[in-house]
Formats: structure tokens, C-alpha cells, sequence
């Protein structure tokens, strides 16, 4: 994830310990027998702020999420990795609070906290005993009206960046893939396929001057999301909300610019050496429907059917039958996100690792083996029925994330990008509507050779091609 | 106007250092905390020896159901390391009553999956399905567990991913740095060997793996952890039934650690490598020491939360590094610190000399009140995370059961942790963190390395 993996977390100010009693009396609560919908109060500031408000008591805490409509896809085009290191600077000083004051008020009241820069957002968010709530609102309210960071706070960040770069890709084997790499080779439109982690040289351009310029731009009330869900009191959080966000000023948004990926109408097919790998690995992908068509739910299911759980046909072709590798790894928008917190073309990218006695052709023909038979023959509806059961779980899994950060995620997004955060309780009936022949048509046109990209990743690592799948080296004696 | 005013504002927000604080506003004060109580449980312990421990919790309509069983790294011969997790895997293949196919099938026909994993103490069967399905997990947690059928047939397969899963995992090099850290603190202990060797994994046979099953799964070897949303008294029947009769297996004998306190440095080479790989430190008090929760907060201040000592120093002040932490790793009855930072490489003798300095520092003088206060609630908060959702609280509750250690362990964590005293901190620093007894290793470029880390391979002399 581009963002910082920090290790933090932070304070809470609790009472004493809790009370655990040793046998509880009471018999464990029956589950509730309705459908799961999640509580929704939106509406908007006069200065454009969209405000999402979700209450949820199961434990004394909140999550606060700033949500700002500029992800790495948008940032300026002799900047790599721009979007990504401003997101750093947040943390470096606003107008009330100096570098580090704002990590360490989160912190030493109990709370946890982070931000993160993906295609279509960059996020800012806590998690927080209830009570820390308006203080926190505050000082999320106090970076959003204006930074205080100077030349030293830049060049450290800027350190820290490629600190960031160097540990997450240039010193790993298979550093870049699938999440840098795939986008990159299947994307055409610049927006899409750059480098977002950022050049080291772009990085070493960037100036105060782009960071002002690039803050009064995107991080405006209008271009923004706040998120508040768990134990808040609904009658305290507007007040706040209008008290503290209220009196920042818009600023007018440039036009979007276009991402439109052209239609992909071949197969396109590239290798690269990794020099620190010791396996030979394989991604391929495609171009996913347009957010919210029937096609769009129909490839969700798609992917819980090729690529999700044991029970896959990937799994069952490549794994157990044909015994090319120990795992498949599938998902939309997955080295980033997930299928519901992007706003653009997107991939569904597939990945796998092999040995170097099974050629990536081998591995091609399985997937093909697993992927044909759904384009040409409608879905038994046991399997349908299986998979959109196993979406309903992994969607409650993405919601519950975190300590309920995935819910704001989620909330965030949709408000961000759709104007209906209230979507969150719709797309389970979506999927539940989609028939085998939605399936069937989706697979026919989306699943397609023409429309993917293969990248074969080719080890040059210490230990590559030195082995066989048994693990032996060659000639050596058992 | 609006946007001209605006831009003025961010323009000198930006581009000047702020001027002195007087002018900054103070942030609204936290308001009093609501109590937080650990979720209540209910425990009981089948006939055969098994404990069963049911946690209610949460709204969201799914359920864990995760069976351990005392069967680890631990219980290996030294020819056999890696025959643990050879034997998890084997046992996702089928039992004597479902292919491996149907059970994949009937477990994501519930929504979730199942999965064997072992780890340096434990095996854990089990996973989270919807919560209309609890009973029928636990059914098919029982079988996995009792009657996995372990077949010859899967093998060769098996091996081979788990021999390219290693080396893949052996081409990182924080994988490489601990392997040697802990082969040095360990010797030839379990715990001295995190990676199984790639020749001896490929000559396992189907019959040591049917062994080692045999002599490690039983019911007074396992626990059984329910937590999320469930039917309560539907789930205990399907519990009781499911595992009556499970025979109660073989104690076990776990070989007892000695591991070394000795000053060195090991630097491995990664030629060209941008960054210089530390792991660096030594064995501790364990979790039943009255000493290990006054450790666990020195720990949190000097390198273990964002807000640490070493953090602010190379990270935020220096640059060296992005994510340094150090932590206390735990085993069974056995403890070790370590700070961990993957550095510039130009900037390694510096890290060095940093991460010494910011020990030594706290060796020689108490922390004020005021930053020690914070560092005590972050890592109530930490804990208060840590028990918000379901396998959480299981991990916490198998953590404590591993252990041994009784349920105050966990209700009175956050109070004695809060109760630690400068002065505690200081001195747990001075007793347990001491630079001459620290093992160091470095992977990173030898040719670049050598000279910067050549002052620390022995203690500094006082």
C-alpha cells in the first residue's frame, strides 16, 4: 500500500481493567435475523464538505476519516510520486500543530492512526476511544485549513520516501509486482499507467512551491469527504462538525482530466528480469466493467468463482490438478483497494509463482482451462449461489476491517465519488440480481484473451534456475 | 477574491517556518473516557480434556470458529524442522469422509474457508464463516482435526510449493537477517531455526508426517475458540457432540531453550543492496516475569509505537529509515527485544550509532512523566484495538492460554501497564537492554558496509 506502514498506534485513556468474568452467566446472543444494514446520516456543508455520519456502540470507539478526491493517478506529470509524498507532509505541521504534535495527540489519547495515497484518493483516518472525538475533529479541521511545513520537513520526508520506495520495492525480490508493474504494462493512458510510488529523480524535484500549489488545489472542503462512524452522540457530532469544518473556504476544482483507457483489442505480452528473485511469477490483466453496470456485479462474482478460496476454479486447475503452484492470487483493484474504493478504468489482476521447469506457457493453458468453459456455458446455479454467499462474507470481512475503518472506507468512497454513500446497503441485492447469463455475457467479452496483458517476471536472483520444482539442486544427491 | 485570500493563506503557511507559538490555538480537551470491558465469555472443558472457549460478539452476522492444538515447531526432532507446517498443509487435503474438493466447497458454501497453519507453538484449524453456519464449522473443524487422511498422493505437491514458498521467502532480506539473528540467540533449539531446511523439506515422507500427527493431536492438547455473532446453545450441542471421543492424546515435552547473551555483529552480504537490513538485540524476561509488562512499556518508549524514541530519531528527524520498530517476539515460556530497520546504506554506521545512543540515553536517565504518560495510553489503545474484533480476542485468549497465564493477566493488563513509573522504565532499560550482551546482524552491501559497522562489533568499553 502506498502509504505509511507504521507501526503506531496509540494511547487510551481507559479506566482501569476491564471486567472479565471468568464464566459468563448469560448464553451467547442469537444472531439477528434480518439482513445487515448499516446506519446512515448525509448531508452536506455550504462549503462543499460532504459529511457521513454511521453510529455503531460494539465498542467505545470512533474512526474519523478525511477523504480527499486527489489520488496518485491525477498528480502532475513531471512529478511521480507526488501525490504520495504530499501525503507525507500532512503529518509534518498545521497551523496549530507542530511536526509530530498531531501523530502524538492521536497517539497519547489512545488512538491509531494513518494515512494512505491510492488511484482515485488520498485518505487520512483514526481510530480513537469515543472520547478523544472533538479533539480530534479539530485538528483534522486545522490541517485541512492550512500546513506549516518548511524546507527541513520536506527533505526528510523526502528521505523517508525513498526509505519507503527502497524497502517496499528496490531492495525486494518481486518488489514492483504485481501492484507497480501491472498497471504499467496494461494501461495506455499516462494517468493510469505511471510510476506512482515516483521516480527518485522526480521526487528530488519537488519543491515548497508544488506543495503549496498542489494543497490549495485538491485539499479544498468541496473536493473532500469526513467520515465518523462507531460510538459517537449523534446530537454533539454536527455541531462540531459545522463549528470546526464549516468556516474553511472552497476553492474552485481544474476539469478532471480524461482517464478513459482506449478498448484493448489484442493480447499484449511482456517479461522482465528481476534481479533479487529466486522464482519465476506470472500476472495477467484484464480490464474490468464500468463501475455499477450488471456486467460490473457480474465480473465481482467472476472473480469470486476464478480466483477467491480453495473451492476456485483456478485453485482447482493450477493448484490441485495440475500442481503449477500453491496459490493463486486474484482480485480487482487488489494491490490497492479493493472493487469498491476506486473511481476509474481498473484491472482485475491475477498473479502466481512458479518454478522454472514449468514454462509460463503451462500456466497460461490452465488458465485458459479454468476461464473458457465459463464463456461458453451458463453457470449451474449452485455455483452462482456459492459465489454471491461468498461475496455477501467478504464484503462483511472489507466492512469490519480495521476496527471499522473499512466501513468508512467504503462510506467515504461512495460519497466521494457517487454522491450516495447510502450504496453500502444496496450492493448486496445488486449482486443477489445478477443471473448466469449476465455471467456468461460479462465472461464472453471481459474474460477475453484480447482484452489482457501477461507479464512474465524472469529471476536473476541468487539461487535462480538452480532448482527444480522437487527443490533439488541439479546433480545433487538425495 | 475568496481564492486569492486562500491562496495567500497556504503561501505563507507553507513557505515559512511558523513564528513563534504564542499564536496557536490549543486543542479542545478529551473528554472523559466510557469503560471499555474485554467481551464476556463462557468456558467450559469436555470430558476429554479439551477446553472450549464460546465468545458473543459484534454485529456483523459472521463467526470464527478456531480450534489449536499444541503441536509446533517445538515438537520437532532436529531432522525434522518444517514438519509442522508440511503436516497443516497435508491436512487440508481430505478426510476420511470429504475430498479435499468437498471440503472446500462446503466451507465456501458458507461463506468463508478453513484453513491449517502451524506456527513455533501451535496448530490452528479453522477460520470465520457466516453466522447462520457455526455449527456446521465447528463439524467440520472436528473432522479436519481428527480424520484428516493425509494422503500420499498430495504430497510431493505440497512440498514443492512450500520448497518455493522458501525460497521466495529467503530471498528477503529481513528473512535472511533473522534467520541468522535467531540461529545466533538459539543455537539449534526450534526457536533457532525459523526456516526449515529446502533439501531435508523435500525428503519428507507421508509416514513421519502420519506420525507426527499421531503423537501431537489430542483433545488435552486442544482448545477451541468461538467469538463473532452465533447461536449460543445450538453451537455448545454441536461443540460437544462433534468432539466426544476424541482420544486425549500424548503429553507433550518441550526442550527448554538456552539462549546466548553474547556482544556480536554478523554482517551478510547483499551486494549493491540500496538499504542495510539491522536486526539487533537479545533475550528477555517471558510474559509469567513480574518484570515482562514494565518491559513492554520501555519497549513502546523506545522504539515500539510511532511516537518511540528510535522512530522520531532516524525516521522523523533523520530520514535513515521509514519503518523501524522494535518489539518483544514471544514463544512459549521464552522472550527476545529486537529493533529492526531496514536504513540507507550510506547511513548505516549512523543507525548504529543512533539506536545505541537512544538506549544508552534511557539506561542512564528516567523518562519524563509527561512522555511516558502518553506512551502508557497509546499502548492501552494498542491493547483496546487489539480486543475489537473477533480473531483478536482469540489471539489474545490462545496467547494467554500458551502462556499459562490466568485471566487476570488480560482483564489487569491496561492497569498495570498504566502504573509503570519512570524510574521502572529506566531500570528494566538498564537490566534487560544492555549493549554487551546484544547480538547484531546486518545485511547490506559488505563493500559499502564494512567500515561504518566495524566500530560495533564490541561494546563501546564505559
Amino acid at each position: 500500500m502506498v502509504g505509511r506502514a507504521l507501526p503506531f498506534a496509540a494511547a487510551l485513556a481507559l479506566p482501569a481493567a476491564g471486567n472479565v468474568p471468568a464464566v459468563a452467566q448469560q448464553p451467547p446472543t442469537q444472531p439477528p435475523p434480518a439482513a445487515f444494514t448499516i446506519p446512515i446520516d448525509y448531508y452536506k456543508l455550504p462549503n462543499g464538505l460532504k459529511v457521513v455520519l454511521s453510529r455503531d456502540t460494539t465498542t467505545p470507539t470512533v474512526v474519523v476519516a478525511v477523504y480527499y478526491n486527489i489520488g496518485f493517478r491525477n498528480e502532475p506529470r513531471d512529478r511521480t510520486g507526488f501525490a504520495h509524498l504530499f501525503e507525507h507532509l500532512m503529518f509534518q505541521g498545521s497551523r496549530n500543530l507542530g511536526k509530530l504534535e498531531f501523530s502524538n495527540l492521536v497517539q497519547q489519547n489512545g488512538g491509531l492512526l494513518n494515512g494512505s495515497t491510492r488511484f482515485d484518493f488520498t485518505n487520512y483516518f483514526e481510530v480513537l476511544p469515543s472520547n478523544a472525538l472533538q479533539t480530534i475533529l479539530w485538528a483534522e479541521a486545522d490541517r485541512m485549513r492550512g500546513l506549516a511545513i518548511d524546507t527541513s520537513n520536506l527533505n526528510n520526508q523526502r528521505d523517508v520516501v525513498k526509505n519507503e520506495v527502497r524497502v517496499n520495492v528496490l531492495n525486494q525480490p518481486y518488489g514492483g509486482f504485481p501492484w507497480i508493474d501491472l498497471p504499467m504494462r496494461a494501461n495506455t493512458n499516462w494517468y493510469n499507467a505511471h510510476n506512482f510510488y515516483g521516480d527518485l529523480k522526480d521526487l528530488d524535484a519537488a519543491t515548497l512551491d508544488d506543495a503549496t500549489s498542489f494543497f490549495r488545489t485538491y485539499y479544498a472542503p468541496n473536493n473532500a469527504a469526513l467520515v465518523v462512524t462507531g460510538d459517537f452522540d449523534p446530537a454533539r457530532v454536527r455541531p462540531w462538525v459545522q463549528q470546526y469544518f464549516g468556516p474553511i473556504r472552497p476553492a474552485p476544482q481544474p476539469p478532471k482530466p480524461d482517464l478513459t483507457e482506449p478498448g484493448q483489442t489484442k493480447e499484449r505480452r511482456f517479461s522482465q528480469v528481476d534481479s533479487l528473485a529466486p522464482r519465476p511469477a506470472i500476472g495477467l490483466a484484464y480490464h474490468v466493467p464500468d463501475r455499477y453496470t450488471p456486467e460490473w456485479y457480474a465480473f465481482g462474482l467472476l472473480d469470486q468463482i476464478l480466483g477467491q478460496g480453495r473451492d476456485s476454479r483456478f485453485y482447482d486447475e493450477l493448484v490441485r490438478k495440475r500442481g503449477l503452484t500453491g496459490d493463486v492470487s486474484a482480485g480487482i483493484n487488489s494491490g490497492l483497494g479493493s472493487m469498491y474504493d476506486y473511481n476509474g478504468p481498473m484491472l482485475w489482476e491475477v498473479t502466481a509463482f512458479h518454478d522454472a521447469d514449468k514454462p509460463a506457457d503451462s500456466l497460461i493453458t490452465a488458465f485458459d482451462a479454468a476461464i473458457e468453459p465459463l464463456r461458453t456455458r451458463p453457470l449451474a446455479p449452485e455455483e452462482l449461489a456459492r459465489a454471491v454467499t461468498k461475496l455477501r462474507s467478504s464484503f462483511y470481512s472489507e466492512i469490519e476491517q480495521f476496527s471499522g475503518f473499512g466501513r468508512a472506507n467504503l462510506l467515504a468512497s461512495f460519497a466521494l465519488f457517487d454522491d450516495d454513500p447510502g450504496r453500502i446497503n444496496r450492493l448486496e441485492s445488486e449482486f443477489a440480481k445478477i443471473t448466469p447469463e449476465t455471467v456468461l455475457e460479462t465472461a464472453r467479452t471481459y474474460l477475453a484473451p484480447t482484452n489482457r496483458t501477461i507479464l512474465t517476471i524472469v529471476p536473476a536472483g541468487p539461487g535462480a534456475a538452480a532448482r527444480d520444482s522437487s527443490g533439488q539442486a541439479p546433480g545433487a544427491s538425495r | 477574491m475568496q481564492t486569492r485570500r486562500m491562496l495567500l493563506a497556504t503561501t505563507l503557511a507553507l513557505g515559512v517556518a511558523m513564528p513563534a507559538a504564542a499564536q496557536k490555538q490549543a486543542p479542545p480537551p478529551v473528554g472523559p473516557p466510557k469503560d471499555f470491558h474485554l467481551p464476556q465469555k463462557r468456558e467450559f472443558t469436555l470430558p476429554n480434556g479439551m477446553a472450549v472457549t464460546l465468545v458473543p460478539f459484534g454485529r456483523v452476522p459472521k463467526v470464527a470458529v478456531i480450534l489449536t492444538v499444541e503441536a509446533g515447531r517445538i515438537n520437532e526432532r532436529p531432522d525434522q524442522t518444517g514438519l509442522s507446517s508440511v503436516t497443516a498443509a497435508l491436512m487440508q487435503e481430505g478426510t476420511r469422509t470429504r475430498t479435499a474438493a468437498q471440503l472446500a466447497e462446503d466451507v465456501a458454501g458458507m461463506g468463508g474457508s478453513l484453513d491449517v497453519s502451524s506456527n513455533n507453538e501451535l496448530t490452528t484449524v479453522g477460520g470465520e464463516v457466516l453466522s447462520e453456519h457455526a455449527a456446521r464449522m465447528v463439524r467440520l473443524v472436528a473432522d479436519v482435526a481428527r480424520n484428516p487422511q493425509l494422503p500420499a498422493s498430495e504430497l510431493p505437491r505440497i512440498k514443492a510449493d512450500q520448497v518455493r514458498d522458501l525460497s521466495i521467502q529467503k530471498s528477503q532480506p529481513q528473512a535472511i537477517a533473522l534467520d541468522r539473528f535467531r540461529s545466533i540467540l538459539y543455537d539449534d533449539h526450534p526457536y533457532g531455526r525459523p526456516f526449515p531446511n529446502e533439501d531435508a523439506l523435500g525428503g519428507f515422507t507421508v509416514a513421519q508426517v502420519r506420525a507426527f500427527h499421531a503423537a501431537n493431536f489430542g483433545a488435552r492438547r486442544a482448545h477451541l475458540y468461538v467469538a463473532g455473532v452465533f447461536d449460543g446453545p445450538a453451537t455448545e450441542a454441536a461443540v460437544r457432540h462433534a468432539f466426544r471421543g476424541w482420544a486425549a492424546g500424548r503429553p507433550q515435552s518441550r526442550p527448554v531453550p538456552k539462549p546466548k547473551a553474547v556482544r556480536s555483529l554478523t554482517l551478510i552480504d547483499r551486494p549493491n543492496a540500496p538499504q542495510s537490513t539491522i536486526v539487533m538485540g537479545l533475550p528477555v524476561p517471558d510474559p509469567v516475569e513480574s518484570d515482562y509488562v514494565a518491559l513492554r512499556v520501555t519497549d513502546g518508549l523506545l522504539g515500539g509505537t510511532f511516537g518511540s524514541r528510535i522512530t522520531t530519531n532516524i525516521r522523523e528527524r533523520k530520514g535513515y529509515s521509514y519503518a523501524p520498530y522494535s518489539t518483544v517476539t514471544n514463544f512459549w515460556h521464552q522472550s527476545y527485544w529486537s529493533e529492526q530497520a531496514d536504513v540507507t546504506t550510506s547511513e548505516t554506521g549512523n543507525s548504529l550509532k543512533e539506536i545505541f545512543g537512544e538506549i544508552d540515553r534511557l539506561r542512564k536517565k528516567a523518562p519524563a512523566e509527561r512522555e511516558l504518560a502518553g506512551i502508557e495510553r497509546n499502548l492501552a489503545g494498542i491493547f483496546t484495538v487489539q480486543n475489537s474484533s473477533r480473531n483478536g480476542i482469540i489471539g489474545q485468549l490462545a496467547f494467554a492460554d500458551v502462556q499459562g497465564l490466568p485471566d487476570s493477566y488480560l482483564t489487569g493488563y491496561v492497569k498495570r501497564l498504566l502504573a509503570v513509573t519512570p524510574e521502572q522504565v529506566r531500570s528494566m532499560a538498564e537490566r534487560h537492554l544492555a549493549p554487551d550482551r546484544m547480538t547484531i546482524v546486518v545485511v547490506g552491501d559488505k563493500k559499502t558496509v564494512e567500515k561504518q559497522v566495524a566500530p560495533y562489533r564490541a561494546a563501546a568499553v564505559p
